[in-house]
């Protein structure tokens, strides 16, 4: 485990600071699977987004296809 | 042939000539569900009573000359994420315990009012979130999964226990199912079907559409079901649209898209084979096959898990809190681990999905559609956990599952998928056909010329 990946206190800690209190039995796996989730996630910091906006609700239709413009 | 075994179009043109009753159609899918059930388990209620009832009314305005179009008198299955006022919709889950709804979910109001007869709700992996579907058995080999989330819906129409039915996908959980069992399945546009009345998984993902025995039988739901809801924030004001596809089977000057990269990596040989097969036949109706580059494949499984582990974490977010020893192991631990991802991920997500958007829309300009296989391999034994390809990397099978649906997802644009044969075992395969934002009718019309092609479609041989 490298030193920045998640320890099980700290998916614990984590977990209390947005109000979801774990069981102690808990704390391993929910590192566990906390870790893997970053590794895949992790790779979109390769993106450079410059100006790109984000897409929370969008319009399938609306493609913009001068979008490199 | 017994009447549970028509498809819906043939059912739809025997009820309108008055050579099949409604009455006879539930009471014959009715009794195959009974033949089937104790082998497949695709439900989770039957609604044997409320269905007769419908039936006989179906019937009566039909005689009485109040015929309301190709869905009156045809039974269906919804899976049970999706409302029908006074049943519960138990979304696979303890947590729903002694759920009633309170009203009709959008699509089941359009189905109802078109004159369909709801049968019964099918199973559905836990809240959705999966793609397995473990109380449901693979309609051709009931040692094999259902595939999911929407299994319980696949092998019901799969084995004739409804005519058609409706599923979700927010990763592939309408088609990864249909492939598995060798039924149609549509992703529409994102926003083309409304979700009101639909327990989310993802709402940035989350699709409602309609399994089928054939693609003409998916364009008749569709057309039931496509149109603006206010009440679905996502829903599109489009116009009405009939999306019936024409008798011809000409595709000559359709551009389709065979691609070079992502979709035939680590595919099962014979699940290759069955697609490329499928592809040579739309180029002897007249397409033109180009080859294309998939864009930002790096990327697909880091956006589609940004986008959809903190939006169904936060739909949980209260029943985590109280009830979380209701969940099942597989998703209390991807809803608990989902708490710990920054905002700043989620956000990297949506900025990934706009450049993606822009991407795949550049692609289309140069392709009418996309051809590909739905996904990588057939159905797996129950309880099977990781594929091991050729080269020997090892993939969880729910990964390997979404890999190829999830860009329809991320994107919102319509996919199709249609059975092309079977490998050495008797298990389906599924080809997928993807295309531009609303334009589902390309869709069913290369699916539907593709159909025309190859015998008619036998259901599977459960017994």
């Amino acid at each position: 485990m490298s030193s920045v990946e998640l320890t099980p206190l700290e998916a614990a800690r984590w977990a209390a600071r947005v109000g979801l209190p774990l069981p102690a039995d808990r704390y391993a796996v929910v590192a566990t699977t906390a870790r893997h989730i970053h590794s895949v996630v992790a790779v979109l910091r390769e993106l450079d987004f410059a100006d790109t906006p984000p897409a929370p609700a969008y319009r399938a239709e609306q493609e913009n296809h001068d979008a490199a413009v | 042939m017994q009447p549970y075994e028509l498809p819906l179009s043939a059912a739809a043109d025997a009820i309108r000539a008055r050579q099949l009753s409604p009455v006879e159609l539930a009471d014959s899918v009715l009794e195959r569900i009974g033949e089937v059930e104790p082998h497949l388990q695709a439900y989770v209620t039957v609604t044997a009573e409320h269905a007769r009832r419908a039936a006989r009314e179906a019937e009566g305005d039909i005689a009485a000359g109040r015929y309301r179009g190709p869905l009156h008198g045809i039974p269906m299955a919804l899976k049970d994420l999706i409302d029908v006022a006074g049943t519960a919709t138990s979304a696979g889950s303890r947590v729903r315990a002694n759920h009633r709804a309170q009203a009709d979910s959008a699509v089941a109001a359009r189905l109802a009012a078109a004159g369909a007869v709801l049968v019964g709700k099918t199973h559905t992996h836990e809240f959705a979130y999966g793609l397995t579907t473990p109380q449901t058995h693979n309609a051709w080999n009931t040692g094999r999964i259902a595939g999911g989330s929407s299994g319980g819906s696949a092998v019901a129409v799969a084995a004739g226990a409804a005519t058609f039915a409706l599923g979700t996908d927010t990763g592939g959980s309408i088609r990864v199912p249909a492939a598995l069992n060798g039924v149609v399945g549509l992703k529409p546009t994102y926003g083309l079907v409304p979700r009101h009345g639909v327990t989310p998984l993802s709402w940035s993902l989350d699709h409602v559409g309609p399994i089928t025995r054939t693609v003409k039988d998916a364009a008749l739901v569709l057309t039931a079901l496509a149109g603006h809801d206010p009440r679905d924030p996502a829903s599109l004001a489009t116009p009405a649209v009939d999306y019936r596809p024409g008798a011809g089977a000409d595709l000559t000057g359709l551009r389709i898209g065979v691609p070079r990269t992502y979709y035939f990596d680590h595919v099962d040989a014979e699940v290759e084979a069955a697609t490329r097969r499928a592809i040579g036949r739309l180029q002897s109706l007249g397409a033109r096959l180009v080859e294309v580059g998939i864009p930002m494949t790096r990327y697909i499984r880091a956006t589609q898990w940004g986008l959809m582990v903190p939006e169904a974490t936060a739909y949980h977010e209260n029943t985590l809190r109280t009830v979380p020893e209701l969940y099942q192991a597989d998703v209390r631990i991807l809803l608990e681990a989902g708490e710990l991802m920054p905002a700043g991920d989620y956000l990297r997500a949506q900025r990934a999905r706009t450049l993606m958007r822009q991407e795949w829309a550049r692609m289309l300009e140069e392709v009418d559609l996309i051809v590909a296989p739905t996904v990588p391999a057939t159905a797996v034994e129950a309880g099977q956990e990781s594929i091991t390809w050729a080269d020997g990397t090892v993939e969880g099978v729910s990964d390997a599952y979404v890999r190829l649906s999830s860009p329809a997802n991320i994107t919102g644009l319509p996919s199709l998928s249609v059975p092309v044969g079977h490998d050495a075992a008797g298990l389906p395969i599924g080809m997928q056909l993807l295309g531009r934002p609303l334009e589902e009718s390309v869709l069913l019309r290369v699916g539907h010329a593709y159909e025309q092609t190859r015998p008619a479609r036998e259901l599977a041989p459960t017994t």
